[in-house]
C-alpha cells in the first residue's frame, strides 16, 4: 500500500516535472485569461451592465463557475499553484544534473568523447609540449585561460568560458517563482483602498474594494490640493499637500502628484482623482450703497456676518451650487457648481430689519430692491476634494527582485554562451603525434564553430613552420 | 528574336530605376517650390513629405527587384530608403523638439515612431542578414503608415498627467522594439515557409483565411439594409464625435454594407475552390481558386475606393442621433489599414505566385532563415519581459498596483506566455523548422491582437493606445 502510494507519487512528480505537463499548463492559463478579458469582469463592470450584456440563466452560470472574476477564482489560484509546482518540479528535477555538469566541469575528454564530439580539429606535431605551448598562446590570443590538465601518463589543455550560463533557465525560472510568491502575499495580507480629503481635513478610515473600511494607526491630514490646466483646457497636473499625523505630531509631509505617490510604513498613498465638493468656499462681491457712493470689496465665508457700516451687516447663509425654482421655493438640482445661487441676509441693528439679498435676483424670494445695499459677484471659489487611492502591497518588492533576477537570467540565458575548449596530445595508429581540438558551446554554435575555425586556422600557422621542419627531419631520418 | 529578348530585361530595368529617380526629382521639385512660397522649410510637414516621397520610391524599386529580381534595383533601392530615413530621422527629432517628449503619445506619433523603426530595420535586415527582398514586404507598410499620418491629428497635445512618466518612454520604446521584433521573426518565418518548399496553394488558402478573417472583422459595422457604420467625425475639432463619455457617435453609410458583403464572398471564394482542390483531387480547382484571387483583390480594391470617396465627404445620418453628421478617413483608420492589408496580403500572394522561382534564388537558405527567426525571437523575448516589467513599475506608481489584470496586461502576458512555449519547445524539444515557424507566426497574431485587437475590441486602462 505504502509502496504504491509512493509510486504514485513519484509518478505524479514525474508527470509535473515533464515538459509536456508545463506546455499544457501554459496553454490552459492562455486559455482562461483570454476568456477573462473578453467575457465581463466583476467588480470592474457594473451589475446593472452585466445584466444587459447576458441573460439571466447565462450570468448564473459564469457567475457559478467564477468566469466573471477569473483572476480572482479558486480554480485559477489552484491552476496558478499547480503552475509554479510544475516549474518546481521540473527545476528539481533537471537540477541536480545540471549541477554535477556546472560544478564538476568535464576537463579531461576521453577517447569516446574524443570521437564523438561534432566540433573537432587534428593538427599534426612533432613534440607534445611544443603542440600545447602553442596552443596556450594561440587560447590566449583569442582572450581564453586554458589550464593544464595532469592525468597520470599525460598532459592536456582545458579552456571554458561563462560556466554560469548552464545555471541560467533556473535564475529564469526562480525569478517566476519570486514573481509568484509576491503575488500570492500581496493576494493574502495586501489590500487597496480609497480615502477622500478636503483641505484642512484629515482621515484615517479607508474605504476598501470590499465594501468594508480599515482604520489606519495614524491619520492623513491633506493641507491643500489643486489642478493646473493647459491652455485648452486639457488638466495637466493634479496635486495634493498630504502630511501624515502620528500620535499628534507630523511625522512626514510631501506634495503628491499623479504618478508620485507618498509612502510611509509601506502604505502608499496616490493622487487618484480630485474634483469639486459643490460647497462654497469663499465669495468675493462688489458693495455700494443703494444711495450711492463708493464701493467696497468684501469676501464672505459661510455663515460669515460681515459690518457693512455702524448699523448695517450682512450675512451668507445659503449657497446652491446648481438651483431651480419652483412654486416659489428655491431647490437644489445637483452637488455640480453649473448654476449656482447665493442668499444673503442684510439686517439693520437700529430697526431689526432684515433683507433677503439673491444672487442672481430671483423673482418672488428676492429682496433685492429694498436693500440698503447693492451687491455685485466678482468671484465664487468652491471647495475642492482630492481621492487618494491607498494601498499596500508589500510583496512588490519580491516582485521587483524578481523581475531583476529574470533580466539578469534572461540575459545570460540567451547571450552568455557557455564554451570549452579541450586540447589533447594524440598518438595516432601509426605511431604520429598530433594536437586534437575539439570545442562546444551551450547555444549559438554557428558563431562559435566560426570563432573555433579561426582559433584552429590560427594554431595550424602557428604550428605549421615547426611540422614542415618536422617532416623534412622526418624524411631525411627516413632517407638515411 | 531570342537576343532581343535578352536586350529587353536590363532595358526595362534602367527604365524604372530613370522612372523612379524622375518621379521623386518632380516631386521633390513641386515640394521645393511650395516651399519656397510658404519660406519654411524644415517644418515637419515637409520632412514626412520627403519621406513619403523616398519610401515611396524605395517601395517601387524593391517591387521591382521582388518581380524581375534585376539585382541593380536593390542599390537604388538601398539609397532611397536611406534618404527617407534621414527624412523621417528629422521629422522624428523636430517632433521630439517641439513636444518636449519622446514621441510616443498619441497614435500618430506612434505611427512616426514605428515607420522610423520599420525603415531601420529594414536596413539592418538588408546589409547585415542578407534579406534582400525583405523592402518588398516592408516598405509599402511604411507608406501605408505615413499616408495614415496625413490623416490624424498631428498638432503637438500635451501629455495628461498620467502619462507624466520617465516609464511611460520606457515602456513604449521597450514595446516598439519587441513587436518590431516579433514582426520580422513573422517576415522571416513565412520566407522560411517558401524555402521550406511548402505548397504555394496552402499560401492560397492562408490568405484567403487571412482576408476573410479581416472582412469579418470589417462586416462588424454592417447595418440592415446595407448600411455600413462609421464613426462620426467633427471636422472643425478634428476629432470624434461622442455621445457621451468613452461612447462614440456612428453613422451610417447607406449601401456600403452591401459592398462589402459582396467583397467578403469574393475573398472566401479562394478558400471554396481550394477546398474543393482538395477534396476532390482536381488541379483545375486550383487555377480556378488563384483567379478568384485575382478578382478577390479587384473587387477589394472597388470596395477601398468606394470607401474612400464616400468617407471623404457627405453627410450620414445615424441611428443614435438626430440630424446628419459628416464623417473623415481620419475616424476610421483601422478600418483603412485593414482594407489596405487585405489587398497588401493578396498581391504578396501573387508575387509568389508567379515569382516563387526567383523569390527562392533569392532568398536565404532554409536552415539560415530557421536560425534567424530563432535569433530574432531571442532578442524580442527578453525586449517583452522588460517591456511588461517597465509597464508594471509605472503602473505601480500611477495606479498603485504593479498588475491589475486589464486586458491589455493580460494580452501582453499571454503574448509572453506563447513566446515562451516557443523557447521550450525549441530549447528542450528541439523544434525545428515548419512547427517552429508556425510557433513563429502564432507569436505575432497575438501580438497583433494585444495591440491593435484589444485596443479597439476590448475595454481597459490603455485608453491612451
Amino acid at each position: 500500500m505504502a509502496l504504491s502510494l509512493g509510486s504514485a507519487l513519484r509518478k505524479s512528480w514525474q508527470t509535473l516535472s515533464s515538459i509536456k505537463t508545463g506546455v499544457v499548463l501554459i496553454i490552459l492559463v492562455v486559455i482562461f485569461s483570454a476568456a477573462g478579458t473578453v467575457i465581463l469582469q466583476r467588480p470592474m463592470t457594473e451589475p446593472d451592465d452585466m445584466a444587459r450584456a447576458y441573460s439571466p440563466a447565462m450570468l448564473r452560470f459564469l457567475d457559478a463557475t467564477g468566469l466573471t472574476d477569473v483572476f480572482h477564482a479558486r480554480w485559477f489560484v489552484a491552476l496558478m499553484i499547480v503552475v509554479s509546482l510544475s516549474i518546481i518540479a521540473a527545476s528539481v528535477q533537471r537540477f541536480p544534473n545540471a549541477w554535477r555538469y556546472f560544478s564538476r566541469p568535464y576537463k579531461s575528454p576521453d577517447q569516446n568523447f574524443r570521437r564523438a564530439l561534432p566540433l573537432q580539429a587534428s593538427i599534426p606535431i612533432s613534440d607534445e609540449e611544443q603542440g600545447l605551448g602553442a596552443a596556450e598562446r594561440i587560447l590566449r590570443k583569442h582572450g581564453l585561460k586554458s589550464e593544464r590538465i595532469v592525468r597520470t601518463n599525460s598532459f592536456s589543455l582545458f579552456s571554458e568560458r561563462n560556466r554560469i550560463s548552464e545555471m541560467a533557465v533556473y535564475m529564469v525560472h526562480a525569478s517566476l517563482l519570486l514573481i509568484f510568491l509576491g503575488g500570492i502575499i500581496d493576494a493574502l495580507v495586501g489590500w487597496r483602498g480609497f480615502l477622500m480629503l478636503t483641505p484642512g481635513k484629515a482621515g484615517n478610515q479607508i474605504e476598501m474594494k470590499t465594501g468594508v473600511s480599515r482604520t489606519l494607526p495614524f491619520s492623513i491630514l491633506c493641507n491643500a490640493a489643486g489642478e493646473e490646466t493647459y491652455s485648452d483646457g486639457t488638466p495637466k497636473k493634479y496635486w495634493s499637500k498630504l502630511a501624515i499625523v502620528e500620535n499628534g505630531q507630523e511625522v512626514s509631509s510631501k506634495e503628491i502628484v499623479v504618478n508620485d505617490p507618498l509612502v510611509y510604513k509601506g502604505i502608499r498613498f496616490y493622487q487618484a482623482s480630485y474634483g469639486r465638493t459643490g460647497k462654497l468656499d469663499e465669495l468675493v462681491l462688489n458693495v455700494t450703497p443703494a444711495k450711492g457712493g463708493s464701493s467696497q470689496q468684501i469676501s464672505l465665508r459661510m455663515n460669515q456676518e460681515l459690518a457693512l457700516d455702524a448699523d448695517t451687516t450682512v450675512q451668507l447663509v445659503e449657497f446652491i451650487p446648481d438651483f431651480v425654482v419652483q412654486d416659489g421655493h428655491v431647490y437644489a438640482r445637483s452637488n455640480d457648481v453649473t448654476n449656482p445661487a447665493v442668499h444673503m441676509v442684510v439686517t439693520s441693528k437700529k430697526t431689526n430689519a432684515t433683507t433677503n439679498y439673491w444672487l442672481p435676483e430671483i423673482s418672488g424670494v428676492a429682496e433685492n430692491a429694498s436693500s440698503p445695499y447693492i451687491f455685485e459677484p466678482k468671484d465664487l471659489k468652491t471647495g475642492v476634494f482630492t481621492g487618494l487611492e491607498v494601498s499596500h502591497e508589500p510583496g512588490q518588492w519580491a516582485v521587483w527582485a524578481g523581475v531583476v533576477l529574470m533580466a539578469v537570467g534572461l540575459t545570460f540565458v540567451f547571450y552568455v554562451i557557455h564554451m570549452r575548449l579541450w586540447v589533447v596530445p594524440v598518438q595516432n595508429a601509426n605511431g604520429s603525434l598530433s594536437l586534437w581540438i575539439g570545442g562546444s558551446a551551450n547555444r549559438n554554435r554557428d558563431a562559435f564553430e566560426e570563432k573555433f575555425k579561426a582559433l584552429v586556422e590560427d594554431l595550424r600557422k602557428e604550428l605549421k613552420p615547426v611540422s614542415v621542419l618536422a617532416g623534412v627531419q622526418a624524411t631525411s631520418i627516413a632517407g638515411r | 528574336m531570342s537576343r532581343a529578348k535578352v536586350e529587353q530585361h536590363p532595358a526595362t530595368g534602367m527604365t524604372l530605376v530613370v522612372m523612379v529617380g524622375l518621379s521623386i526629382l518632380f516631386l521633390l521639385f513641386m515640394a521645393f517650390l511650395n516651399v519656397v512660397k510658404t519660406g519654411n522649410i524644415l517644418n515637419e510637414a515637409n520632412l514626412l513629405y520627403a519621406a513619403l516621397v523616398f519610401y515611396a520610391g524605395a517601395g517601387a524599386l524593391y517591387l521591382g527587384f521582388g518581380v524581375t529580381a534585376t539585382d541593380s534595383y536593390i542599390k537604388f533601392a538601398s539609397l532611397a530608403t536611406w534618404a527617407g530615413l534621414i527624412a523621417n530621422t528629422a521629422a522624428v527629432a523636430h517632433r521630439w523638439y517641439e513636444a518636449g517628449h519622446p514621441p510616443f503619445a498619441s497614435v500618430y506619433e506612434m505611427l512616426l515612431s514605428f515607420v522610423w523603426t520599420l525603415a531601420a530595420l529594414t536596413l539592418i535586415a538588408e546589409k547585415r542578414y542578407g534579406v534582400k527582398v525583405i523592402g518588398t514586404v516592408t516598405m509599402p507598410v511604411a507608406i501605408v503608415g505615413v499616408v495614415l499620418m496625413q490623416l490624424l491629428r498631428s498638432d503637438v497635445r500635451p501629455l495628461v498627467p498620467a502619462l507624466q512618466s520617465t516609464w511611460l518612454h520606457v515602456h513604449v520604446t521597450l514595446a516598439m522594439l519587441a513587436y518590431a521584433a516579433c514582426a520580422l521573426s513573422f517576415a522571416l518565418a513565412m520566407m522560411f515557409l517558401i524555402q521550406d518548399k511548402m505548397k504555394t496553394e496552402t499560401f492560397l488558402a492562408a490568405t484567403s483565411i487571412f482576408t476573410a478573417g479581416i472582412y469579418t472583422a470589417i462586416l462588424g459595422r454592417f447595418e440592415g439594409w446595407g448600411g455600413f457604420n462609421v464613426v462620426a467625425w467633427d471636422l472643425e475639432n478634428k476629432q470624434e464625435v461622442f455621445l457621451s463619455r468613452g461612447v462614440r457617435l456612428f453613422v451610417t453609410i447607406p449601401d456600403l454594407g452591401w459592398l462589402m458583403l459582396l467583397v467578403f464572398a469574393a475573398v472566401l471564394a479562394p478558400m471554396v475552390f481550394y477546398l474543393l482542390a482538395a477534396f476532390r483531387k482536381k488541379e483545375v480547382f486550383l487555377s480556378i481558386a488563384n483567379r478568384a484571387v485575382f478578382i478577390s483583390i479587384l473587387l477589394q480594391t472597388l470596395a477601398l475606393i468606394f470607401f474612400l470617396l464616400r468617407t471623404r465627404d457627405g453627410q450620414y445620418p445615424s441611428l443614435d442621433a438626430e440630424g446628419l453628421y459628416p464623417t473623415a478617413l481620419a475616424a476610421s483608420p483601422f478600418i483603412l489599414a485593414a482594407l489596405v492589408g487585405g489587398i497588401f496580403a493578396n498581391l504578396l500572394y501573387l508575387l509568389l505566385l508567379w515569382r516563387r522561382e526567383d523569390l527562392e534564388r533569392l532568398l536565404p537558405s532554409s536552415e539560415n532563415l530557421d536560425r534567424i527567426t530563432y535569433k530574432t525571437i531571442c532578442i524580442a523575448f527578453p525586449l517583452l519581459t522588460l517591456m511588461i516589467a517597465a509597464g508594471a513599475f509605472w503602473a505601480n506608481r500611477a495606479w498603485g498596483s504593479y498588475w491589475n489584470w486589464d486586458p491589455k496586461e493580460t494580452w501582453a502576458a499571454i503574448t509572453w506566455l506563447v513566446y515562451a512555449g516557443y523557447l521550450h519547445m525549441r530549447i528542450t524539444r528541439g523544434w525545428r523548422g515548419r512547427r517552429a515557424a508556425y510557433f513563429a507566426i502564432l507569436g505575432f497574431t497575438v501580438v497583433m491582437f494585444t495591440f491593435f485587437g484589444v485596443t479597439y475590441l476590448l475595454p481597459g486602462l490603455h485608453a491612451y493606445a
